[in-house]
């Protein structure tokens, strides 16, 4: 997998290496390598266009694989932008009080005018990172363009550590589907974002995947004819991969961002058959609505991922009902153990391809088994339990729960009063993890939609 | 369901001269991030609640989109590429269909066939998704249509009905004619015939440039349309204001405080506007004998920049407030007349030369040229802006085929300091800055600063701002940007029939007095910057023209 990948991102030149090094021998590198590369640009017009550059990213990494995702990603960040990136990886603290670095730089695509380049610069630092991170990265940083903190497992939260460390920068990158113990995890990024200074931005790469559900929905409700049936919204279902709370977490944004778009707030919630759980909300002038959130078994996709979202209501004596489901084609049968409900009767998905039903099905037989053998090396390698023998966990690992770069295909059928259902097929193209993180910092990871969306999730979550 | 009838795209009544400025237009911040706003129509209704923060969220209401002259050029090789990648962006509402219109006889399935190959073919995103395709061409229907028969028309508008009833259209039309200018009128006379423009929804209609050839047949057009239309339901598409760059200039100049208080004759000593193309006339023989650069680039597109860099602060980025200012700056130019003609224009034709390492034949030689032909391939013209800002500035326009290379770009020359404080500043070149449109768009800033010495050495220094790699977004192709802005109901980058107007009345003078041979025609070889006339135009105040 991790060759599929390189083999398609561009190859970095390394500049040059150090060990055992101090910040101080990095930075005359940097600095001795920043004048050649300005020399060689100028060539014979004698004046070196000054530097462009548009962001530090500082990626903070606790271990080799994610070492590997943060250049990766900074690469392909920097083919485009002209940039700096700071890799820093923890060293297990066996060699205490050394630091490792490498700066590896890269041209800018060819199709840009500016012939500036972009550099990594990868520390390996001992013990904890969050202890000194201010410290080791602030000489490196460029004035003037903003420094993201891109976290790539579960940040400190709460700790003093972190918010040292976020002094120095502009905004604080996580991705909530991979966080260590989530659901703990999760509250304490929406009390970091609640309570830190506003100008700190807060963002996470689960919410950007949430975008086009979200362009999905509001769609639905654009036109001027339909704007009346936001108010006339009776009940949501939300269907999502996975057991336990801590896989409700892009649910419970989801919906959060319902809430605190339309004014609802969150009475109680109370669990109800076959793993579904009712939220009750009320509306700002008293009308009682439910939201409920199902699990269902989808190998497809990773857990914690939203495959489904049905809404329906009434409004001024015509009923509406819209529903949004993730990869149609591959469902239908393989859902069919959870049994039919209302929602799936009225929404009969109608026109599938059996042929094409046939083929997804197996294919997701195939992968089932696959991800069971790979799930087993893989608790094998986490945990140094042998294969095959359970462990004391859930069983679901953190790694299951994003598979990044699935295409995602939505498709959204509507129902206006008696009339034919309407459908519309959206592809969505593959989110890897450097598109979502341009998505996210295009718009300087300060997002408001999101800080209330994150509040008013965390309320949901402790209210589930 | 019911839909409640619209009053965004009020009709004029027959009879009633157009009004050329709108009550109430939809305010959005297009430049940069958009939060949803009154779209589509006059009649203010508040943001959707859960559009915001959605950056890229552009999304109108459900819609047909007639595109007359289906099976063509343009169509084929610009609008439905175009409707497929706003497809593939999940621009499109549930329901757009799109129904394609001309003369040959096709099934919805042949017609889809063609849309596929086009789309392949010439999508700007390669490849193309086949699920995307799929889906988009399920929304493709045809109906052949001959333009002088209204029973064919009749045939389309029982189409269009269909599909608004099956999918939730609520009567919105855009007819989008994608056919030579004669044809609008048919066009147009025929749809109100047919009962196709008395839909409870919008209805819209886009048509291509040239807006005329003159004064007087641009107005001619204008009543044509506005005849069945109303003139905000009439969107003049002119591909070049679509793109980012050309929006832009006006980011640049208004949002930030730096350039504003700078940008007058006080400081500026004058403005350069070249719109290069190293390209010939290709197969556009024809239409070029007719047209000549003048018409062609300048009254168009040259002027459109002179507007964006001249005009006056708006008061909001929207329709009514940035043409307004527009037309005011084409307004204040001031005419050049009979005897200025042959001073302050420069008219040229290339001949044979080389380009970009290729020998290329002259202009008289390409295909459906006469042999002795006069019309222009480069035009320059110096003109000025008399109001308070732009007294006594020069505007140079230089524009031409088979240049050296493609670049358009905007070039705005400051003043030398009063004082030289510095000896070795005499050499230094004035402070320049340069809004490059294309390629390589960008802004860059010339300044003098000193050379690292023990004595005092100045040298010009550029600072480069790169407008693709500082922005961690792709930027969006000009046709998508201005069939979205249709759809949404968004005229602010569309040419109004006031600012047409304004743009003619200053070039008839001109043309009239071209075709008198006033100046006579100078010859220039392909490859260059133009006739040595161009040059001395310039320099007879003591400038140059900038080299791209």
């Amino acid at each position: 997998m991790a060759q599929a990948v390189s083999a398609k991102s561009p190859t970095p030149q390394i500049a040059w290496h150090g060990e055992s090094v101090t910040i101080g021998d990095v930075l005359s590198a940097l600095g001795g390598i920043r004048r050649k590369a300005a020399q060689a640009e100028a060539g014979d017009e004698a004046h070196p266009h000054p530097r462009n550059c548009v962001m530090t990213l500082v990626a903070v990494a606790t271990s080799d694989a994610d070492e590997r995702r943060a250049q990766r990603a900074a690469l392909a960040i920097a083919a485009q932008h002209p940039s700096l990136a700071i890799v820093v990886c923890e060293e297990p603290s066996v060699r205490t009080g050394r630091i490792d670095a490498s700066i590896a730089t890269h041209p800018l695509s060819a199709s840009s005018a500016s012939k500036a380049q972009c550099d990594i610069v990868s520390l390996r630092v001992p013990g904890a990172t969050g202890e000194h991170l201010a410290a080791l990265v602030d000489p490196l940083l460029i004035s003037g363009v903003p420094t993201y903190l891109w976290w790539l497992d579960t940040p400190p939260f709460g700790t003093k550590e972190l918010v040292d460390a976020l002094r120095i920068c502009d905004a604080l990158v996580v991705d909530s589907s991979r966080f260590d113990r989530p659901y703990n995890s999760f509250l304490g990024l929406a009390d970091l974002a609640l309570h830190s200074h506003e100008r700190l931005g807060v963002a996470d790469l689960q919410w950007a995947r949430l975008a086009s559900w979200r362009e999905t929905i509001a769609q639905f409700f654009e036109p001027k004819e339909r704007r009346p049936f936001m108010g006339g919204i009776a009940e949501l279902g939300i269907d999502y991969v996975g057991e336990g709370r801590g896989n409700r977490i892009a649910a419970a944004l989801l919906i959060g961002w319902f809430a605190s778009a339309l004014g609802w707030k969150v009475q109680r919630a109370v669990g109800g058959a076959g793993g579904v759980v009712v939220a009750h909300f009320a509306t700002e002038n008293g009308r009682q609505l439910e939201v409920a959130f199902r699990s269902v078994p989808k190998t497809h996709l990773a857990q914690g991922e939203i495959s489904a979202v049905r809404i329906g209501g009434a409004s001024a004596g015509s009923t509406f009902r819209m529903s949004v489901q993730r990869d149609p084609e591959r469902q239908s049968r393989l859902t069919s153990d959870v049994g039919p409900s209302e929602f799936q009767r009225r929404f009969n998905a109608g026109g599938e391809d059996e042929a094409g039903l046939e083929i997804a099905e197996r294919k997701a037989l195939q992968q089932r088994d696959v991800l069971a053998r790979n799930r087993e090396s893989l608790h094998h390698t986490a945990t140094g339990d042998l294969p095959g023998e359970p462990g004391q966990g859930s069983g679901v690992l953190v790694r299951d729960r994003r598979r990044g770069g699935n295409p995602l295909v939505l498709l959204t059928q509507i129902d206006l009063g008696d009339a034919e259902t309407l459908r519309l097929v959206q592809n969505i193209e593959s989110q890897d993890e450097p598109t979502l993180l341009l998505e996210l910092l295009s718009t300087g990871a300060h997002d408001p939609v999101y800080m209330r969306s994150l509040g008013a999730a965390a309320k949901l979550m402790r209210a589930l | 369901m019911r839909y409640r009838r619209r009053r965004s795209d009020l009709r004029a009544p027959s009879g009633l001269a157009p009004r050329t400025t709108s009550a109430g237009t939809p305010k959005e911040s297009q430049l940069g991030r958009h939060l949803p706003a009154e779209r589509g129509g006059y009649k203010a209704i508040d943001p959707n609640p859960l559009a915001e923060g959605l950056h890229d969220y552009r999304v109108g209401d459900p819609l047909v989109m007639v595109i007359f002259g289906a099976t063509g050029d343009l169509s084929g090789r610009k609008l439905l590429p175009a409707i497929y990648n706003l497809a593939k962006q999940r621009l499109l509402p549930a329901g757009f269909a799109v129904v394609g219109a001309a003369i040959d006889d096709l099934t919805d399935d042949g017609f889809r066939k063609h849309a596929e190959d086009v789309i392949t073919k010439f999508s700007r995103t390669q490849p193309v998704d086949p699920q995307v395709l799929r889906a988009f061409l399920a929304s493709v229907f045809y109906v052949k249509v001959d333009f002088s028969k209204l029973d064919d028309f009749k045939a389309l508008a029982r189409k269009i009905d269909d599909l608004d009833h099956a999918r939730h259209i609520g009567g919105n039309r855009v007819y989008y004619c994608a056919t030579p200018p004669p044809t609008y009128e048919t066009i147009t006379e025929q749809l109100k015939a047919a009962g196709l423009v008395r839909s409870p929804g919008f209805d819209r209609i886009v048509v291509e440039k040239p807006f005329g050839s003159d004064l007087k047949s641009a107005r001619e057009l204008s009543q044509i349309l506005q005849r069945v239309f109303h003139e905000d339901s009439v969107y003049r598409i002119d591909h070049y204001l679509g793109k980012e760059t050309v929006q832009n200039i006006l980011a640049f100049r208004f949002a930030n405080s730096l350039f504003e208080p700078v940008w007058n004759s006080n400081l500026i000593d004058s403005v350069q506007i070249t719109a290069a193309e190293e390209i010939g006339v290709e197969m556009r023989g024809a239409y070029y004998e007719r047209a000549g650069a003048l018409r062609d680039i300048v009254q168009n597109h040259a002027l459109q920049l002179v507007a964006l860099v001249a005009m006056e602060p708006p008061v909001a980025f929207e329709a009514t407030t940035v043409r307004d200012e527009k037309v005011k700056v084409l307004r204040a130019i001031r005419p050049i007349l009979d005897g200025d003609v042959a001073t302050s224009t420069v008219r040229g034709q290339y001949t044979k030369g080389w380009v970009l390492g290729e020998e290329v034949i002259g202009y008289r030689e390409e295909h459906a040229v006469a042999p002795g032909s006069l019309t222009e391939t480069f035009a320059a013209l110096r003109l000025f802006i008399d109001n308070w800002r732009w007294a006594n500035v020069p505007f140079y326009i230089r524009v031409g085929k088979r240049m050296p290379k493609r670049a358009t770009e905007i070039r705005v020359q400051f003043k030398r300091p009063p004082h030289m404080t510095f000896e070795a500043a005499k050499d230094l070149d004035p402070n320049a800055i340069t809004l490059r449109i294309q390629p390589e768009e960008g802004i860059s800033l010339r300044f003098g600063a000193k050379v690292p010495s023990a004595g005092v050495r100045l040298r010009n220094v550029a600072m480069d701002f790169d407008y693709m790699s500082s922005f961690l977004v792709e930027t969006p192709e000009a046709y998508e940007r201005l069939l979205l802005d249709c759809m949404i109901g968004d005229p602010t980058l569309f040419t109004r029939a006031d600012e047409v107007e304004a743009a003619w009345k200053f070039i008839d003078p001109i043309e009239a007095a071209w075709r008198d041979d006033r100046p006579p025609l100078s010859m220039y070889a392909a490859g260059t910057w133009g006739p040595v006339a161009a040059d001395k135009l310039i320099e007879a105040n003591g400038r140059e023209w900038h080299r791209p």
